[in-house]
């Protein structure tokens, strides 16, 4: 078998195809949830199935893939292989709480530190991927998976400029980018799923709609109650996480070397859990020789 | 067993999907109670039953719990009331509307979730990338799937590790959230570790250049499948176009 030049390919190819790609994906995001709030009224209690679903599912579904294609073959190996990671945390973190009776999803951990590590490019892809991957378990993700790419990007913008080189600002960004991402899925809970996605939260939504609201006022709000609380939880966890990791394995992210999206001196208490870390700072190509040594 | 070799993984997603798409654009009970029924007898018979009903069974138990109540207790739009206890009234409206939601979802779980656990996963990598879909999807999803019982092993065996070095979760938060962070903590790191490594792996096996690849794995294909495959897509589609073009003009 012949192996390939192992040069890399120039990356700046074809920049404004991509771009453009880009650009529709999140027009078709935007522009779905425009017509879905604008035309709610009428549809509602149209019975299930009615056409807002599937404009939500083709919109959203849509605008998501657009944004795969754009972004994946842009994204260095070292970036690639941590999306698989953070698609199993995402997963295996979000399926317990799911089910269990806390009004929180938590179920974006992995998106999240795959946004802050390599930016919100990365970070959209990850969400939309894990999405579609995740529905391999639970079909019912699927739908939502423009809204956990704009989790992801959200994110990596909070990282790009600075929101997690303090620790007390990770969770205001979170607040922040669960209030977006809340208020965009409501029209996803409401037209797809008919209200709810999980026990608690539905518990919260029948609240709303014992005072009389509208399905889709009441899955907005409940999903003002729940998201941001959620994100910010998750936001904190990530900030934990990465601020825990030595310096070596984070400063390999050029995302974070050249956005200097942590502060420098790691809290030396934090990171002394694992025992990994026993060589000296070594410098070194990502991926050169580092796990080869034998643990303990 | 035999038959569901030789379908091409291809053929399993667009029946799966086509499915998905018409149930939820025809919107009626009849057809989703007798997609259910057909993705049952069919699980029943691939003999995947054993997995797809306690997954369908997951995702559809608290759905359906939590739609009986939202729509059940509380419908403002309903007018006739079964039964009435403070703010909580029984809508027959409502119920309709909760039992109509929950069939058509179950539906389009229990097929999509029988296109999951019936197809092989390299299948299914080697007809995308046959297909000239991206490589690096076709890594994503692949890697994804085989990873998710070794990670979730290995946060098995951090979780001993550490209650062999005295980690006691109690019932308190703070509790929790400490034993979260010490199991959390070296699992992510090791799986960082790890990713750094695969990249060093995987570029040198040439991920990123381009060009055509040569495959190893054959996967069963033929010109009946070819057909079915375009005819189930031009299905859902037309599904989709009707239902959209009757909304429009219904108002």
């Amino acid at each position: 078998m012949s192996s390939p030049s192992l040069t890399l390919p120039s990356q700046e190819r074809i920049p404004a195809r991509r771009r453009l790609l880009e650009i529709l994906g999140a027009l078709a995001i935007a522009a779905t949830y425009i017509y879905l709030v604008l035309n709610q009224p009428a549809d509602i209690t149209g019975g299930p199935g009615s056409a807002s679903a599937l404009i939500a599912l083709t919109g959203f579904l849509a605008g998501a893939i657009l944004l795969i294609v754009a972004v994946l073959p842009t994204l260095p190996a070292s970036t690639l292989v941590l999306i698989p990671v953070a698609l199993v945390l995402n997963i295996v973190l979000g399926q317990f709480v799911g089910s269990t009776l806390v009004p929180f999803y938590l179920d974006a951990i992995g998106t999240v530190l795959i946004a802050v590590l390599a930016g919100p490019a990365a970070g959209a892809a990850t969400g939309a991927l894990s999405s579609i991957v995740w529905s391999f378990f639970n079909p019912t993700v699927l739908p939502f998976a423009a809204g956990a790419a704009l989790i992801g990007c959200l994110a990596g913008l909070a990282a790009r400029y600075g929101l997690f080189r303090r620790f007390y600002l990770a969770p205001v960004a979170g607040f922040v980018t669960g209030i977006i991402a809340g208020v965009v899925s409501a029209p996803v809970a409401a037209f797809v799923f008919g209200g709810t996605s999980g026990v608690a939260t539905g518990a919260i939504v029948s609240a709303f709609r014992a005072m009389g609201d509208t399905l889709l006022a009441a899955i907005t709000k409940q999903a003002l109650i729940s998201d941001p609380m959620d994100k910010a939880i998750v936001f904190t966890i990530v900030a934990i996480l990465v601020y825990a990791l030595p310096r070596r394995a984070r400063q390999q992210f050029p995302f974070v070397r050249r956005h200097r999206v942590l502060t420098g001196n790691t809290p030396a208490a934090e990171a002394r859990v694992d025992a990994p870390a026993q060589g000296t700072a070594r410098t070194q190509v990502p991926g050169t020789a580092h796990d080869s040594a034998p643990r303990g | 067993m035999t038959r569901r070799t030789r379908l091409n993984p291809l053929t399993w997603l667009a029946a799966a999907g086509s499915t998905a798409a018409v149930t939820t654009a025809a919107a009626s009970w009849q057809l989703s109670v007798a997609v259910i029924a057909a993705c049952l007898g069919l699980s029943l018979a691939g003999g995947t039953a054993r997995r797809v009903l306690p997954a369908a069974a997951a995702v559809l138990v608290p759905f359906g719990l939590s739609l009986l109540v939202l729509h059940g207790l509380f419908f403002p739009e309903g007018r006739t009331v079964l039964a009435e206890w403070g703010p909580a009234r029984v809508t027959a409206e409502g119920l309709e509307f909760a039992g109509q939601r929950i069939l058509l979802l179950a539906a389009v779980v229990m097929a999509l979730l029988l296109f999951s656990f019936s197809i092989s996963v390299p299948d299914l990598v080697a007809a995308l990338s046959a297909r000239g879909v991206q490589g690096r999807f076709a890594f994503v999803l692949a890697s994804t799937l085989t990873l998710l019982p070794a990670i979730a092993a290995r946060a098995q065996r951090i979780r001993h590790a550490q209650e062999s070095r005295g980690l006691v979760v109690t019932r308190s938060l703070v509790s929790r959230v400490g034993a979260f962070r010490l199991q959390a903590v070296p699992l992510v790191l090791s799986l960082i570790e790890d990713a750094g490594t695969r990249a060093a792996a995987v570029e040198a096996r040439g991920l990123s250049s381009p060009g055509p690849r040569t495959s190893y794995r054959e996967v069963p294909d033929s010109s009946l499948q070819r057909t079915a495959r375009a005819v189930l897509v031009l299905l859902a589609v037309a599904a989709v176009v009707l239902r959209l073009v009757q909304a429009g003009a219904g108002g």
